[in-house]
């Protein structure tokens, strides 16, 4: 029998192409990053047992579950609604996150969970000409006063799922929005968030380079 | 077209799925019923309105969140006049109205 090692690797690892790329020499419009190693567990709750689940939260996570279309932020853990009584329990590693298996204990009875840190692919997206670009690809209102820093929302961008949300600006003041989808679609809406970026010019992290 | 989602607010219908009337309720009927019953399920299986005004028709958000909603629907204007969970959507309630 031969021995099998199973190593994860990226969904991206063919599609995304590190450096600058697109229009202009000056600072991108865009930029383009995988955030390639996350903890993700989805947390559905049980008939009448939101109180539970809140409690269960506050305790593990020190954050209340999300309120619809928003997200909650832990120490460590980020909780991003969606749908309504069911969020996902979000983190980078190797951050110190609750373990999935202390997750378990912790919903045990009152919540489903079901662990998707390699079933989805996570795509961060910033920089001044951001929401130009995935004005492109959403129906979502991007704008300010509509979808403000801390954000949520599940919708469709290329008829495909996304659970999309809206991190803290960046350094230069300009939005961070994640969009977390199939990572078997990944590679699909890899090219397209490239291809609707490079008018603005777009630079792309490597993979593991961090945000 | 936009169609307001209970949960996620105004989106895109493309992100949502039409079922059907949500009107027909399933007859309570013992099993051997007889004639009489047979009559109603076909009712309920076959047989729609074709109104031409308002209508409750069933809507499933897959494009967004992936909850089912009841939509009150003008068929002439295609004007939304309420949009509401469906029986069971969530989990906040204990027991839904319309659940046994």
């Amino acid at each position: 029998m031969p021995d099998f090692v199973w190593s994860s690797q990226s969904p991206l690892k063919k599609a995304l192409v590190p450096g600058r790329h697109g229009a202009g020499k000056a600072a991108p419009g865009v930029s383009l990053s995988h955030v390639s190693d996350i903890a993700l567990v989805q947390v559905m709750t049980r008939r009448g047992r939101n109180a539970d689940v809140a409690k269960a939260a506050k305790k593990l996570f020190g954050a209340e579950p999300p309120a619809a279309l928003k997200i909650s932020s832990g120490k460590v853990v980020t909780l991003v609604w969606s749908g309504p009584d069911q969020f996902l329990a979000f983190s980078e590693l190797p951050q110190t996150a609750p373990s999935v298996e202390q997750q378990e204990q912790a919903f045990a009875g009152s919540a489903s969970l079901s662990n998707q840190s390699d079933g989805r692919c996570q795509i961060r997206i910033s920089g001044p000409n951001a929401r130009d670009a995935l004005a492109k690809m959403t129906s979502l209102d991007l704008h300010d006063t509509v979808f403000p820093v801390g954000s949520a929302a599940t919708t469709s961008i290329d008829h495909t799922a996304v659970n999309f949300w809206r991190e803290a600006d960046d350094a230069s003041g300009n939005p961070v929005y994640v969009a977390l989808v199939f990572t078997s679609f990944s590679d699909t809406l890899w090219h397209l968030f490239v291809e609707s970026s490079l008018e603005y010019g777009v630079e792309v992290a490597a993979i593991g380079a961090g945000h | 077209m936009r169609i307001a989602c209970p949960f996620c607010g105004a989106r895109d219908s493309g992100e949502f799925t039409y079922l059907g009337d949500a009107s027909p309720k399933r007859p309570d009927a013992p099993i051997d019923g007889g004639t009489a019953v047979e009559d109603q399920f076909y009712d309920y299986v076959y047989l729609r309105d074709n109104v031409a005004g308002l209508t409750r028709e069933y809507w499933y958000h897959g494009g967004g969140c992936r909850s089912w909603l009841i939509a009150e629907r003008s068929t002439t204007t295609h004007e939304f006049k309420s949009v509401t969970a469906a029986p069971g959507a969530g989990a906040a309630k204990a027991k839904q109205a319309g659940e046994r």
